[in-house]
């Protein structure tokens, strides 16, 4: 705590610090006094509207447009004088009636105090890659998961929000690097990220599910560990380190501070695609049909489906028989609500400190019945019993409730979207248009008139964990402060899925009856041997997961300065034990009413128990030489139950240095003007990463409960001997090494820049130069062989300006990353085209979060499409295989690549980067407009060098028997006469439809190529910019909420994606989406209007 | 004051440090899904969850729970399913991939593997435990598992290395001491032969604590079934593979059997058959009256079947239960709103059924005079007084299933008097009424681009389940595998006399098996030729298809024969072959719209044609008779010798 001794140059927090640990500092008694003083700049000039505030204590002013105030106050007060864009200034009164003070411009709070790892640091005294954020930044977004809060705001931080469905986050990388490490308040979660059918994670406390859980609104900052600063937490750090932490009160802050905000927005897709309608649904029939047709691949020729007066009577919606359904309507519905409303109340006395809130935050979605809520409460309370000895208690807790609509498979969101484009136009939501009566459709399972709970049941996720963090410390005279932590925390998810039967009709104009099940041959008499309509099946599911995990953690820290020497140490040992008991069950329930499980219904039951352990040491060592020079070591040595007793530990270290070239004399004398601040860092640690291994591969034996049979009738359960066990895979090495620097230029402007590499060694393969017959009936274990580097650069730059009362800021920041295979195990080739095609060694790979190496993304490149049936048969090369017989206008000409006059898979190339990945670069821009009392912020964020791949419902028109998007039915070649074929054609984008047309160019590779193979027409190497958040606030003066006894109130409106400008709005799909038919839930266009009242 | 301070201090950090001492062996838990093998050998349930494993692991082409959907491959079915490219490749198989079935990696072999190691283990961990009669049985049950999957090797790629002792690996770098080359083909069954004759005697489960077999488990008579089976591939292949241009051989006898080992062969595969068939313990079912509900019982009946010699057998009640019936049962009676139609059986398959009064059951549709369409009546006229085993293994239109007739139809044609020709109009909604009121498309279609509705107008009835909702992705059906039955035995005892020229023994066999498919008196097979009635080669092998469609026998039993190659000769549908083998047809019903026309009007016509979502004529070349060694598994044993042509 020395570190924060006084010191003239005072800053809040150093202030506030100092009350905290000297609290028997003494003043002189006196009365109240009248002060008047003067504020001004650096140069003199008067600063109007900085607010004066007493410390400690209640009232304050602000400056006049001459930059005077005035005010009455205790003798022996201290006044705090701060604004926007200048360093806070404390000057105690002494007794004096008038006072100038001047005010610094500041862009860059070197004093600020940064969450780091194994405590907190001074910003000009770190050493290491990091950057952080803080609530201000954090609450500005309206996000219900804090992973989407993060977005497009620090530098070296990827995202994608591939599916936006109501609680879900973004996908954070650190770097490209992978699932990154999530500590909140010094306590360490899982990574293990993995999410089973259901799409529940595997582990419940999983960090990304800890993090998105909390109360955005708790969450005082997060700072990331980028480089060597990870190796302090060894084998789950390699990814990098997300550090949270949640608000406390501030000790001696007497009066409590009560904090209400709160938001209510209203929420539409950005995009999603518009549904073909009925005119244009019968048309494209019929084209397909004749374009078949001209194809004379069908035997015989088809028949068109819709006669010439159909067409017209459907694109006219002649009659109620011929009204067009539009089901994009019938499935969402737009304009639905999402909110925010959260209080806390903290503050503190001299010895204690507290701060208690509680949250509720919900979310529906654009899908009817399906919604989102979550409450938080957390209580941070903190209480210094003795000289030195302080005891802390975080108590944290949220009760989670997802609820859908029972849909029949697993993923009650997919249906909803499936039905959109599926849903014939031609056809009725019910039959008869009786809405007593769900019709039978040509497929009752994409009819939205089934997505109803009370008529297909519910999915009811509940998540609900406590988590208990208690502390004490004890901090010696001489430096040394002694901590020990125990956290216990208890998870409880309950998730029950009821789908319910249901009937659904066919109405017959004949009998006039709606009839639940096929007629017999008269047409009229139901036959009722045969099945019902609808969905008779029934279905019962839950899930019940019990995770404890208990945390427990001790630590020394010593603090000392020796003149200009300042020296901090920890060593910290820690330990983590999670266990998880799940059961699932299903049952067959008998009817739709009872809503509980019984035995005689089960079928299903199923208990697991994993028990997951860690045990640590950690060291970290900081020095500084008149925090000119700095030097940092860290290192954990780091156990896991992973592997086999014996080999379960190892040591990882890492060393960071930084030089602040701006203290030096000579660099001052010629730069000191204009140059505020310059760090050159540098780092290079080493950290481990678990994989390709599962626990207990270890041991031999037999499997349980694996396998079975029915012998005589009776079931037994199998019995399943083990593979080989793995014993000498160990985990894979990565050292991670950066060099960046910091600035503060021409006091305005701030940056940071790094440029890193992080090398894997280790990577799990096979030694396949030692062959094993494959008789033998196993392959060899893999070992720790393969190696990639992910390397890039990331950084930010923010100006901040002042102009009159117009205060301003625009940053950027960014982030490249991408990984190259590095060391591969002895590649082999069959030959040089072997080498190109299939070789990954030294080559960028597809994904830079896959573990084993992947190549670029193959395809074929389209150079053209057919513009007459004359080029098509003078073409000379073989596209489809069959002599380009198969080929009609608009088809593609693929390019031929090997020149060999036929196309196969020979003639692919690399087209695109990895399917799904994130993208290999991403950015922010942030700006800030400020006037009087109104604020303006505006968040873009974007990215690019990230593929899409277009496949299913965005690619094949009638997919799966149904509808299609407006686009691939009406932008296509086509004749112009459908009943003629020998009319003219019709360009369009697309190629000609052909329903169920196999083998055809368009939808499928030529000849040889494999089915999967993709080409460049269908995929889009996507880049977008999008404002993220737009957000006008207005803080109402003081003057005006003192008479109602408020201290502040800010009002805001907000916009969140508003638009974007991106290269896949063709397709009218949202740009971060990964799923190849599109068939997610996309981002949101939220309109907010929100409050921020503190009392 | 201070004191307390103290205390206060040191016992708050105390108790909160011990929560987190250290203690040793923290990191070494253990699992709750792991034993040991000191563990199952003493415990008499764990050694029979090992043999549940073994028998649950068991391959083969397509069964009840695996790869049905490959029954759309061959000349038994197309595939009507949900369409997706990965789908509809079965309608679109333009030739067979050289590595089809492939049997040859890691995890086929493990099955080996695991089983060499369970003979050993058997004695070294469990003679304390276990007396040696039961050890005995449990190894010679083994050595069953182990030889049934030499079979599934020996079909897939011909000659195998015979590995009957677990392989390890020292790992000193060198792996060469535990290579061995392949045995010939002909060693592979001789080593089944052998391994049936050897255990047949100890393996026990024989009869019959109930009254009845163990149909789950191997017995001294389904050794005997493993063998004939196996004794008459060898034969086949011997006799047939010499008749080939070129033959399919390798120089060491890897692939290809001497023909001059066929007789042996046919021999050794009537022996065994003769030894189940006189065992007295297995007939064929013979229990219901109604032949064709008879034929479709003799494979779902669970009780009192004397039928079935070997089965996997499924419990619903215990979650060991499959999809088959979701994903096959006809449209109009599927219970679940998705799946259902996926196997359409195709019309060749159907016309494979003799009618009873023994004419070839070509469906006729149209007058051979007039060319006029035939009126029926009714739409199951078409397929009366057919081979009961249609019945029993296709829902034909208009034939009942689950209790309810199902009705197929796939449109309407309309007479036009002034042109005097017919409209076809074909609707889009199943189950949807045509302006005149009557059926337009019915409930089970057939129709051309729906999914999940036949594309060929035919439906499985053969191991679809009728239990109520069965066709549940809930609930589904525990209908059995079949891997061996009674029925076998008499066709392989018929098909290797007939091939050793007794035509008498051939005649008496196959007629066991034909008389309960319905035929009698002079329509049942007879030695004499010339005759409509005399039995030959062929309608042996039509034997074979009409009693196991569906049955995973088919495609063997075209390679060992050596005519797969004829029969799925390629080629593209506008281009059709004169092999309508090769092609999935469809029979469409129409209802006749024709007032005034009373003999006419209100019938069903019937129009073949290719069914519209089969895309390519099967074609399966030479190559395909023996499924390509990888080359993983030759790099990997380069004493391997590949099979010919690649």
């Amino acid at each position: 705590m020395k570190k924060f001794r006084l010191k003239l140059r005072c800053g809040l927090f150093c202030a506030l610090l100092l009350l905290v640990i000297t609290p028997c500092l003494t003043f002189a008694q006196s009365g109240d006094i009248k002060v008047t003083g003067n504020v001004a700049d650096e140069k003199d000039a008067p600063l109007p509207g900085v607010t004066v505030k007493i410390k400690d204590g209640t009232g304050g002013t602000q400056t006049s447009i001459n930059g005077t105030f005035t005010l009455t106050v205790k003798g022996n007060a201290t006044l705090v004088f701060t604004m926007v864009g200048y360093n806070t200034v404390e000057m105690p009164v002494n007794n004096k009636t008038s006072l100038t003070v001047h005010m610094i411009e500041n862009t860059t709070n070197l004093e600020d105090v940064v969450v780091v790892a194994y405590g907190t640091q001074k910003k000009a005294t770190i050493s290491g890659a990091i950057s952080s954020i803080t609530s201000a930044d954090l609450d500005r977004t309206p996000a219900v998961a804090a992973t989407s809060a993060l977005v497009g705001k620090i530098a070296g931080v990827t995202a994608r929000t591939t599916d936006a469905r109501p609680g879900n986050g973004a996908t954070i990388n650190i770097r490209n690097l992978g699932n990154p490490l999530y500590i909140i308040d010094g306590v360490p979660y899982s990574t293990n990220n993995t999410v089973d059918a259901f799409g529940l994670n595997v582990t419940q406390q999983s960090g990304i599910n800890a993090f998105n859980e909390l109360g955005l609104d708790d969450i005082e900052s997060v700072t990331v560990l980028k480089d060597a600063s990870t190796s302090l937490y060894g084998l789950a750090a390699a990814n990098g380190v997300i550090l949270v932490t949640t608000k406390h009160g501030k000790k001696g802050e007497a009066p409590p501070r009560l904090g209400v905000s709160g938001y209510y927005g209203i929420q539409n897709y950005t995009r999603y695609g518009t549904p073909s309608t009925a005119g244009q649904y019968v048309l494209a029939q019929d084209q397909s049909t004749q374009n078949l047709n001209l194809q004379n691949l069908t035997n015989p020729a088809n028949p068109l489906p819709y006669s010439n007066t159909e067409l017209s009577n459907w694109a006219n919606q002649v009659d109620q028989a011929h009204l067009n359904n539009d089901y994009f309507k019938a499935v969402n519905n737009p304009n639905v609500p999402q909110y925010n409303l959260s209080a806390n109340v903290s503050g503190g006395s001299k010895n204690s400190s507290y701060y208690v809130s509680f949250g509720d935050v919900s979310q529906d979605a654009v899908i009817k019945d399906y919604s989102f809520t979550r409450q938080n409460f957390q209580a941070n309370i903190s209480s210094t019993l003795a000289d030195g000895l302080t005891v802390t208690a975080n108590v944290s807790g949220h009760l989670q409730h997802t609820h859908n609509v029972g849909v029949p498979g697993l993923d009650d969101y997919f249906n909803p979207f499936l039905s959109i484009l599926s849903m014939l136009p031609t056809e009725k939501e019910y039959a008869n248009d009786n809405p007593m009566y769900i019709n039978q459709t040509h497929n009752v399972n994409v009819n939205p008139a089934t997505y109803k709970e009370s008529v297909t049941g519910f999915t009811d996720d509940l998540d609900n964990d406590v988590a208990l963090k208690l502390s004490g410390e004890y901090t010696f005279k001489f430096g040394l402060t002694l901590k020990a932590l125990y956290d216990y925390e208890f998870g409880h998810e309950y998730f029950d899925n009821f789908e319910y039967t249901y009937n659904a009709y066919i109405y017959n104009p004949k009998s006039g009856n709606y009839d639940n099940r096929p007629d017999l041959a008269d047409g009229v008499t139901p036959d009722l041997t045969a099945g019902l309509y609808g969905n008779q099946n029934p279905y019962h599911e839950s899930h019940r997961r019990d995770a404890t995990h208990k945390f427990s953690q001790v630590t020394a820290n010593y603090q000392h300065q020796f003149g200009d020497h300042n020296i901090s140490a920890v060593v910290a040992y820690e330990r983590n034990d999670t266990q998880t008991l799940s059961l699932v069950s299903h049952s067959v329930p008998p009817n739709n009413i009872i809503g509980i499980q019984y035995f005689a219904d089960l079928d299903t039951f199923n208990d697991t128990r994993v028990d997951e352990r860690t045990e640590s040491v950690a060291f970290k060592l900081d020095y500084d030489y008149k925090k000119k020079y700095i030097l940092e070591g860290v290192a954990r040595y780091d156990g896991t139950y992973i592997y086999q007793p014996g080999h379960q530990y190892g040591f990882f270290p890492g060393v960071s240095a930084a030089w602040r070239i701006n203290e030096e004399p000579f660099f001052k004398k010629k730069f000191g003007d204009w140059v505020d601040n310059l760090k050159l860092r540098a780092s290079y640690g080493l950290s481990g990463t678990i994989v390709g291994v599962n626990a207990f591969d270890y041991l031999a034996g037999y499997n349980v409960n694996s396998g079975s049979a029915v012998f005589q009738g009776t079931y037994v359960s199998g019995v399943t001997p083990r593979a080989l066990p793995t014993t000498n895979l160990t985990w894979t090495t990565n050292s991670i090494a950066n060099v960046g620097f910091d600035f503060d230029i021409l006091h305005h402007l701030t940056g940071t820049f790094d440029v890193f590499v992080r090398s894997r060694s280790g990577l799990p393969a096979s030694r396949y130069d030692v062959l094993i017959p494959t008789e033998v009936g196993y392959t060899l274990p893999n070992a720790n062989l393969n190696g990639d580097k992910t390397q890039g650069f990331d950084g930010q730059i923010t100006y901040t300006g002042k102009a009159g009362q117009l205060t301003y800021s625009l940053g950027t920041n960014f982030t490249l990353a991408r990984t190259e295979n590095t060391t591969i195990y002895k590649p082999r080739y069959g030959n040089s085209y072997d080498q190109w095609r299939n070789g990954v060694a030294n080559r960028w790979s597809g994904n830079p979060t896959s573990n084993t190496p992947v190549g670029p993304t193959f395809g074929h490149h389209i150079i053209g499409q057919f513009t007459s049936q004359a080029q098509i048969n003078s073409y000379p090369v073989n596209i489809d295989g069959q002599g380009n017989r198969t080929l009609l206008p608009g088809d593609f000409i693929y390019e031929d690549y090997n020149h060999d006059g036929v196309i196969n898979a020979l003639d692919e190339k690399p087209i695109g980067y990895a399917q799904g990945a994130l993208p290999y670069f991403n950015y922010g821009l942030n700006g800030f407009l400020g006037y009087k009392n109104f604020t303006l912020n505006l968040d873009f964020s974007g990215a690019t060098m990230q593929t899409f791949f277009r496949d299913f419902e965005l690619k094949y028109p009638f997919q799966n028997g149904g509808n299609s998007a407006q686009f691939l039915l009406t932008d296509v070649w086509h004749k112009a006469d459908v009943t003629d074929n020998n009319s003219a054609w019709v360009p369009g984008t697309y190629p000609s439809i052909r329903v169920n047309s196999n083998g055809l160019s368009i939808f499928t590779v030529p000849a040889g190529g494999a089915a999967a193979a993709n080409n460049d027409f269908w995929l889009t190497n996507v880049h977008y910019i999008r404002l993220r958040d737009a957000i006008l606030g207005y803080s109402i003066p003081p003057a005006i909420t003192k008479k109602f006894g408020i201290n502040g109130l800010r009002v805001y409106v907000e916009g969140a994606n508003l638009f974007s400008f991106d290269n896949v709005s063709k397709f009218q799909i949202d740009p971060e989406i990964s799923s190849t038919n599109g068939l997610v839930y996309p981002q949101q266009r939220i309109y907010t209007v929100g409050f921020n009242l503190s009392l | 004051m201070k004191n307390l301070k103290k205390y206060l201090i040191v016992g708050i950090l105390v108790i909160i440090g011990s929560l987190a001492s250290c203690k040793k062996g923290f990191l070494n838990t253990l699992p709750t899904n792991i034993v040991t093998d000191q563990q199952i050998w003493t415990d008499p349930h764990l050694v029979t969850g090992l043999m549940a494993s073994f028998y649950d692991r068991l391959p083969s082409e397509y069964s009840i729970s695996v790869n049905y959907i490959d029954m759309c491959d061959y000349d038994e079915a197309m595939y009507s399913g949900q369409n997706n490219a990965a789908n509809e490749a079965h309608n679109n198989i333009t030739s067979y991939a050289n590595n089809r079935n492939d049997l040859y990696d890691n995890n086929d072999w493990r099955i080996i593997r695991d089983l060499n190691e369970a003979i050993l283990n058997a004695d070294k961990y469990g003679a304390a435990t276990l007396d040696v009669p039961t050890r005995t049985q449990l190894k010679s049950e083994f050595r069953w598992l182990r030889a049934f999957m030499y079979f599934q090797l020996v079909i897939r790629h011909g000659g195998v290395p015979i590995v009957t002792q677990p392989l390890d690996y020292d790992y000193s770098g060198n792996a060469a001491p535990l290579r061995q080359a392949r045995n010939k083909e002909s060693e592979v069954y001789d080593f089944i032969a052998s391994e049936m004759d050897a255990i047949a005697p100890t393996i026990g489960n024989s009869v019959v604590a109930k009254g009845f077999a163990d149909y789950s488990r191997a017995n001294m008579y389904t050794c005997m079934a493993l063998k004939s089976r196996a004794m008459l591939y060898a034969a086949s292949i011997a006799k047939y593979n010499a008749l080939l241009t070129p033959t399919i051989v390798t120089a060491g006898g890897e692939v290809g059997i001497p023909a001059s080992a066929a007789n042996a062969y046919y021999q050794k595969a009537i022996d065994a058959a003769n030894v189940v068939i006189n065992s007295g313990i297995y007939k064929l079912y013979n229990s219901n009256p109604n032949l064709g509900e008879n034929f479709y019982e003799t494979i779902r009946q669970k009780t009192g079947n004397p039928e079935v010699i070997l089965v996997r057998d499924f419990l619903v009640a215990k979650a060991k239960k499959h999809l088959f019936t979701y994903d096959n049962i006809a449209r109009s009676v599927r219970e679940d709103n998705l799946s259902s139609s996926q196997a359409s059986p195709v019309l060749s398959q159907v016309e494979s059924y003799d009618n009873l009064d023994n004419t070839v059951g070509t469906i006729k549709t149209n007058d051979p005079v007039t060319g006029d369409f035939i009126y029926y009546t009714n739409l199951t006229d078409p397929f009366q007084n057919k081979d009961a085993r249609l019945y029993g293994t296709i829902v034909t239109p208009g034939a009942p299933f689950k209790g309810s007739a199902i009705t197929e139809q796939a449109g309407v044609m309309v007479w036009n008097a002034s042109t005097s020709t017919y409209t076809t109009s074909e609707g889009t909604v199943l189950g949807s009424s045509y302006t005149d009121g009557g059926l337009w498309v019915a409930a089970s279609g057939p129709n051309r681009t729906l999914n999940e509705v036949s594309n060929t107008g035919f439906y499985l009835r053969k191991m679809v389940d009728q239990n109520a909702l069965s066709s549940t992705r809930g609930v589904q059906s525990d209908v059995w595998w079949v891997w061996f039955r009674e029925a076998e035995m008499y066709l392989n005892a018929a098909e290797a006399s007939y091939e050793l020229g007794n035509i008498g023994n051939a005649v008496t066999y196959a007629n066991v098996v034909r008389a309960r498919a319905g035929f009698t008196g002079a329509n049942l097979f007879t030695a004499t030729t010339g005759q409509p009635n005399s039995i030959s080669r062929d309608r042996i092998r039509n034997e074979f298809r009409c009693e196991f469609a569906f049955e995973d026998h088919r495609i063997w039993d075209l390679k060992r024969w050596r005519i797969a190659d004829q029969l799925f000769t390629g080629g593209t549908l506008t281009s059709p072959t004169t092999n309508p083998d090769a092609i999935g047809y469809a029979l469409y019903p129409y209802r006749i719209i024709r007032p005034g026309d009373p003999t006419r009007d209100g019938k069903y016509v019937f129009v073949k044609l290719i069914a519209p979502r089969f895309k390519a004529a099967r074609f399966f070349q030479p190559f395909n008779y023996y499924t390509k060694i990888s080359q993983t598994a030759i790099n990997n044993n380069p004493l391997l010798v590949q099979n010919p042509f690649f």
